[in-house]
């Protein structure tokens, strides 16, 4: 059962254990893939902690069959993801047939109400990531005739690391896009010069920095069409009554009174709520998009 | 007749249903946090077709901390990456007492389905 069904080698390291989990889990979603090496380096190293002093390669050949080997690995971890997302999440409403019920069911979706909050929070977000960016870039580059310059750079882009894992989990959470739950693996064994070296050369981190910056002109274009959309449904939804009933809304000019006739009242009301849609829809729609810029910038790139 | 393929893809979907009522168990009795390895051996160390492949409680576990049934927390370690050790919630006891009178009902079930069958 636990015998190499193929031509693939016995892994004799950690490393090389994990390289083939990797390799095994070729397709699949990246952050889950993040997040199997990372469990797996996490028991593998406990084990080979439990038992100092005992050949690597005899610990990883006894992990391979009690962890389970590299393959095995690899289906669990497809296997429960797809299970999980169908058992933990709020499952996806059933699609609607009519045209009705695709455009109304929109308010159905939790979906939605997650994008509208992240639209609204990502004006904050945003400042604090540009910010963080602008000035770690610039000290960066300013410090960088300085013996402080070195330690600095480095602090700066471990940084930009731990923002991309707090970003995820605040995009899976809201926009529903499976994200990583665990920090990029780094291969512990290299020495530190070389860890960092992989820092730089990791084409994640440049482009989570490339999103960061990005996130102030789209927080406050997210932002903006939030406020503005519902400001503007809501008070035309409130305007219809606010019409009838109290006269607000008209202009009033030395007794003669400018507005809307009356009977346009319940056609304000209506359009408002018709917006409301309009706008949950446009919400759930970037919501979308952005989980996927998420994605591609913050899990994807390399 | 070869069945080792009929038998391992029913142990594996009788894992997946009690798994994660197991893992509840464990981190009940537990008096302090436990880390993945070391619910791992426990659940070796009672043999059985649930102590199959390790890398299954992984993300059961992270699952059942996502649901709010486990409360985690990392600590850093020597040997590696940070530790994530996990603990259960109050939310995580009452899920628990629910699941074993469904798991006792469950079982009774079964079992008197099977008690008069001789193959």
């Amino acid at each position: 059962m636990n015998a190499p069904v193929n031509a693939i080698p016995t892994p004799r390291t950690l490393d090389e254990y994990l390289e083939q989990v990797r390799a095994a889990l070729a397709g699949a979603d990246p952050a889950v893939v993040q997040d199997a090496l990372y469990d797996a380096e996490e028991h593998v190293r406990s084990e080979l902690a439990e038992h100092r002093g005992v050949d690597e390669a005899d610990i990883i050949a006894k992990v391979a069959s009690s962890y389970g080997s590299p393959e095995e690995v690899a289906a669990i971890y497809r296997d429960t993801e797809v299970r999980v997302m169908r058992a933990l999440r709020t499952p996806p409403a059933p699609p609607r047939q009519s045209a009705l019920g695709t455009f109304f069911g929109v308010a159905a979706d939790p979906r939605t109400y997650g994008a509208l909050f992240y639209m609204l929070l990502s004006l904050a977000t945003g400042i604090v990531y540009f910010t963080c960016a602008a000035v770690g870039v610039s000290l960066s580059l300013g410090l960088a005739i300085l013996i402080i310059g070195v330690p600095f750079v480095v602090l700066f882009l471990g940084t930009v690391r731990v923002l991309s894992l707090v970003e995820g989990r605040m995009v899976e959470v809201m926009l529903g896009v499976r994200m990583p739950r665990r920090p990029p693996y780094t291969d512990r064994s290299l020495p530190l010069l070389a860890r960092i070296k992989d820092m730089f050369t990791d084409p994640r981190t440049w482009s989570t920095l490339l999103y960061m910056v990005l996130m102030l002109p789209l927080g406050v274009a997210y932002f903006t069409v939030a406020v503005t959309g519902l400001a503007l449904s809501l008070s035309l939804v409130a305007g219809g009554f606010a019409g009838v009933l109290f006269g607000l809304g008209l202009l009033d000019f030395d007794v003669v009174m400018y507005g809307p006739p009356l009977w346009t009242a319940p056609l304000i009301t209506i359009g408002g709520v018709l917006m409301v849609f309009v706008v949950l829809h446009l919400a759930r729609a970037i919501g979308r998009l952005h989980g996927q810029i998420a994605k591609h910038l913050l899990v994807k790139a390399g | 007749m070869d069945t080792e393929t009929h038998v391992r893809k029913f142990q594996k979907e009788l894992s997946a249903g009690t798994v994660a009522l197991v893992l509840l168990v464990v981190l009940a009795r537990a008096t302090e946090p436990l880390y993945g390895y070391q619910i791992a051996k426990q659940l070796e160390s009672r043999g059985g077709v649930l102590a199959g492949k390790q890398s299954a409680l992984y993300p059961v576990l992270r699952n059942l901390h996502a649901a709010g049934l486990l409360d985690s927390h990392t600590e850093p370690s020597v040997a590696g990456p940070p530790r994530r050790y996990y603990r259960i919630t109050d939310l995580g006891r009452h899920v628990l007492a629910d699941w074993l009178a469904t798991w006792g009902e469950t079982r009774d079930f079964v079992e008197n389905m099977l008690k008069d069958f001789r193959p």
